[in-house]
Order: C-alpha cells, then structure tokens, then sequence
C-alpha cells in the first residue's frame, strides 16, 4: 500500500507542535520557579539607585537656595 | 602616445611567449611523473593553433556551444539549457540579488555573498563550485557538515538578550504557536506532492522547504544541508529574501486578524530581570533540550554558550568576538558556499518555484497562528496580550519585533511595543530550533 504522504505530514505536524509547545510550557513553568527562587535567595542589592536619588534631592535643594539667593540679592541690589 | 603603446604590447608579447616556452619542459616533465595513466606530452604548436585553442577556452564559446562532457559539480550530466542559457539566466538573478540587496537594502550582510557566490557558481569551464574550486572547498568544509549555521548560532546568542522573554514568560507562547508556519507548510509541500504530478517532494524534502517558516536563516540552512541539501540554495534564498520582506508579508495579515480597539492595547511595564535570572536561563534552556529534545542541542548548545558567554560578563572579549568578527568571517564564507548551490543545473527547476511559494506561505502561516494565539491567549484572565506582538513569534530578530512596533505606532503613537515584541520574538529562535530538533529527529 502506498503511504498517503498528506497523512505523513499531519502527523508530523501534530508531533512536532505538540513538542513545541510542550518544551516552551515547560520552559515557562521554569523560567516562573527560577525567577522566585533568584528573588528569594538573591535579591539584587541596589545601593547606587537610592543613593543617586538622594544625591539628586540634595542637589536640586542647592539649586532651589542658590536661587532663592540670587533673587534675594537681586531685589535687595 | 601610439609608439608607447606598441611598445608595451610587444615587451608583453615577449613576456608572454617567453614565460610559455620555459614552463613547456618543465610542465612537461611533471606531467610525466605524476600521470601513468594517460602520457601526455606538450607538443609544439603553431600560432593559429594556439589561437584556435585560445578561442575555444573562451567563455563565449563556452556559452554559446557548450562542451557536451562538461559535467556539473556535483559529477552529473547537465542539460544544454542548464550550460547555456541557464547560467545566463543565473547570473541576471545573481545581478537581481545585488540590486534587491544593494538599492533595497533586503538582508545586504547575506544577499550580497550569496548573489556573487551565484555568480561565480555559473561560470563555465572554471568549475569554481566543483569540487576543486573555491566555493566548492567552502560548501565541503562548512554547508556540508552543517558547522558555518552551527557558528552563526553562537553569535547570534551572543547577540541576543532574553531579558524581554524572562520578565514576561508567558509571550513564549506565541514563539511557539508562530511554528505552525513550519508545520502547516510541511502538509502543504506533501499535498503538493501527492495531489499534483509536477512536483514531487519527499517527506524529507517537504521538511527542509517547511523550515523557511520559522523564518530563521540558520536554522533552514542546518536542516536543509541536513535533509535535502540538493534545495539548499533555493530554500537559503527564499528564506533570506522573505525575512527581508518581514515588513511587507506581515503588516496586511496582522491588521486583518486584529481589530482596532485590540491593536490599541497597552501592555503593563516589564519588570527589572536581575542579572542573575539572565545567566541561569541560558543554562536551563539547554538542560531541558538536554532532557527532552537532544536532537536539537546542536543549535540550542551553540545558541546559549554565545548567550551564556554574554551574560557571564567577565569573558567580554570572547563574546565580543563572537558578536562581530566570528560572526562577519562565518557570514562571508556561509554566503559564497550557499551561492555556490545556485549552480543553474540545480537552481532553475520546477520545485525552486514551489519553494518560493511555499516559503510565502510558511511566512503568512507563522505570522497569522501567533497573532491569534494572541487573541486566544486574552480570553483567559490576566494581563492582556497586544496581539501585534504575536507576529514576532516568527523568529526573525529582531525585524519581526520592529514591525509590530511600527504597526502599534501607526493607531496609538505613544504604545512601545518594541520590547514586548522581543519577547516572543527569541523564543521564536528557540522554537523554531526545537522544531528543527523534532525534524531532525523523525528522520534519524
């Protein structure tokens, strides 16, 4: 008997996507387990973002001083 | 003026018959060591015989009256069409290539070594794509043996950040759904075969066209050397030239898949991956290829070494290399040897233009299954899915992701989408590399 080759291909097609998909659910079971477990045991330590915040604020108060001077002398000149 | 150029055309003509006269013994004396089979001496001719000969060496005449022994590289008899107008023909296309490559600017890193590869593959009596010539050492020493896409993969891992992919897992999804393109072509190709008399296609055959859907060059170039390495340069073209076209095949599915207020939707930030989760994930990827689908850890293994090399950040210079030296000489050599298979012989027959129409197809396919696996995905509870980013589960990276986009912009200027498209845009490379996984694993 000769093979039907359309029916070939439909069952490489149901294998193959099957596989597919199968690999990548998988992957993002794991990719939701390993991101838990990173965050859990090695949360990133972030010191130079609060730290460059801060500096901005008391940068921006210096501004706002040498400002407020500058009118004050200037109002008083 | 006129006497200087006598002068330099006589001083020539010396150089010329006087270099003649004194390799003729020596040429001689070699010829008798080396062959016993055949003795064959040089014998003094006569200048009009020499002319004669000259004539007959000729390109031209090559083209005009071919050698009826010439054979083509691969040891075959080829058909006076293929010797003479065929390779006519292909070098025009080779000419079409420069200038798709070069005035259009489709894929110029890859079109312009596969164009002038065709070139030099048609040219007659030189026998450059033969097994002794140049193109044919490169086809022998990298296409044959599948190492020049093995290669390719490093770099692109090297390139690739799965950054997008990780902080939004679920997008892997439409990664996979966009490899129905392969698959669906696959049925295609042997629906073909089996219901028209024109073409005819093997399963294996069928597999190797079908793998320009997951619109990964590589990835075709492996599996095509691999099952049907008489289509490689057909299927290395079509599959390059239609990635090119990634922003003209997808925009018109995409926009009649989706409707206006699903084309405007806003997806949440992505959150900060630590790089940490970025170095382990290349390393799980290729345990779970390990595990489940060892067929396809060629390509996974190089993919994530390039990637985890990357990550890793204290081998800069490595990955480096990798991203763009390695990249360029690997890119040279995969472009002359996939040009040298558009000998006319093999690349004017019917089945090119099947491919070229199935590789349309797989495209269409691939694009239109993850814009509605997008829409499947929103029926159920959650963040919801822009589906303009399911196009790019078609790996093409990273045109695929710009188009969605540009196609986002064009209804709602300030949506970004960009980031979100890589997401299911590398794990589309890593679909479609377990798709070639599967092929390759049916057939071994």
């Amino acid at each position: 008997m000769e093979t039907n080759l359309v029916v070939e291909g439909l069952k490489f097609m149901g294998l193959g996507m099957g596989a597919v998909f199968l690999f990548l659910i998988v992957l993002i079971f794991l990719m939701g387990m390993m991101s838990k477990i990173v965050h859990k045991f090695f949360p990133e330590v972030q010191p130079s973002a609060g730290s460059s915040s801060s500096s901005a604020q008391n940068n921006q108060k210096k501004v706002v001083a040498a400002i407020t001077a500058a009118i004050k002398f200037h109002r008083e000149s | 003026m006129k006497k200087n150029v006598i002068k330099i055309f006589t001083l020539f003509m010396f150089f010329s018959f006087s270099s003649l006269y004194a390799s003729g013994p020596a040429a001689d004396a070699f010829s008798h060591e080396a062959s016993t089979k055949k003795v064959e001496t040089y014998q003094t001719q006569s200048f009009s015989e020499m002319i004669d000969g000259f004539i007959n060496s000729t390109g031209v005449k090559a083209f005009m009256s071919p050698n009826l022994d010439e054979l083509s590289s691969h040891g075959e008899k080829m058909s006076d069409f293929h010797k003479s107008w065929g390779r006519i023909i292909m070098i025009l296309i080779a000419f079409l290539l420069f200038y798709l490559a070069i005035a259009k600017g489709f894929e110029p890193l890859l079109l312009l070594p596969i164009g002038f590869g065709g070139l030099l593959a048609n040219i007659p009596v030189a026998g450059i794509a033969g097994p002794d010539g140049f193109l044919g050492i490169m086809y022998e020493m990298g296409l044959a043996n599948q190492f020049f896409p093995i290669l390719i993969f490093m770099g692109v891992g090297a390139m690739t950040d799965f950054g997008p992919l990780l902080s939004n897992p679920k997008t892997a999804l439409l990664g996979g759904a966009a490899q129905f393109g392969i698959f669906g072509t696959l049925v295609g190709a042997v629906a073909l075969a089996q219901y028209t008399s024109i073409f005819d296609f093997t399963l294996q055959q069928a597999s190797a066209i079908s793998i320009i859907g997951g619109a990964d060059g590589p990835t075709s170039i492996f599996i095509a050397s691999k099952l049907a390495p008489e289509l490689l340069g057909a299927i290395a073209v079509a599959s390059y030239s239609y990635m090119a076209m990634v922003p003209i095949i997808q925009p018109p599915i995409m926009k009649a898949l989706t409707t206006d207020a699903e084309r405007r939707i806003k997806m949440s930030t992505l959150r900060h991956v630590s790089r940490l989760e970025k170095l382990v994930f290349p390393i799980m990827v290729l345990v779970l290829a390990i595990l489940v689908l060892p067929d396809a850890t060629p390509l996974i293994g190089a993919f994530m070494f390039g990637n985890f090399l990357k990550e890793s950040g204290v081998v800069d210079r490595l990955s480096d290399t990798m991203q763009n030296a390695l990249i360029n000489i690997v890119t040279i050599f995969l472009g002359l040897a996939v040009g040298s298979k558009l000998a006319a012989d093999q690349f004017l027959v019917a089945d090119t233009l099947a491919i070229l129409a199935l590789g349309v197809v797989a495209f269409s396919a691939g694009t239109a299954a993850g814009v509605i696996m997008a829409k499947i995905m929103n029926l159920f509870p959650g963040n919801k899915i822009n589906p303009l980013i399911g196009s790019a589960g078609v790996s093409a990276v990273p045109m695929a992701a710009r188009v969605s986009n540009k196609v986002g912009m064009e209804y709602d200027r300030s949506n970004m989408l960009l980031m979100h498209a890589m997401g299911p845009n590398v794990a589309g490379v890593i679909g479609s590399a377990v798709a070639a996984g599967i092929l390759i694993s049916l057939f071994s």
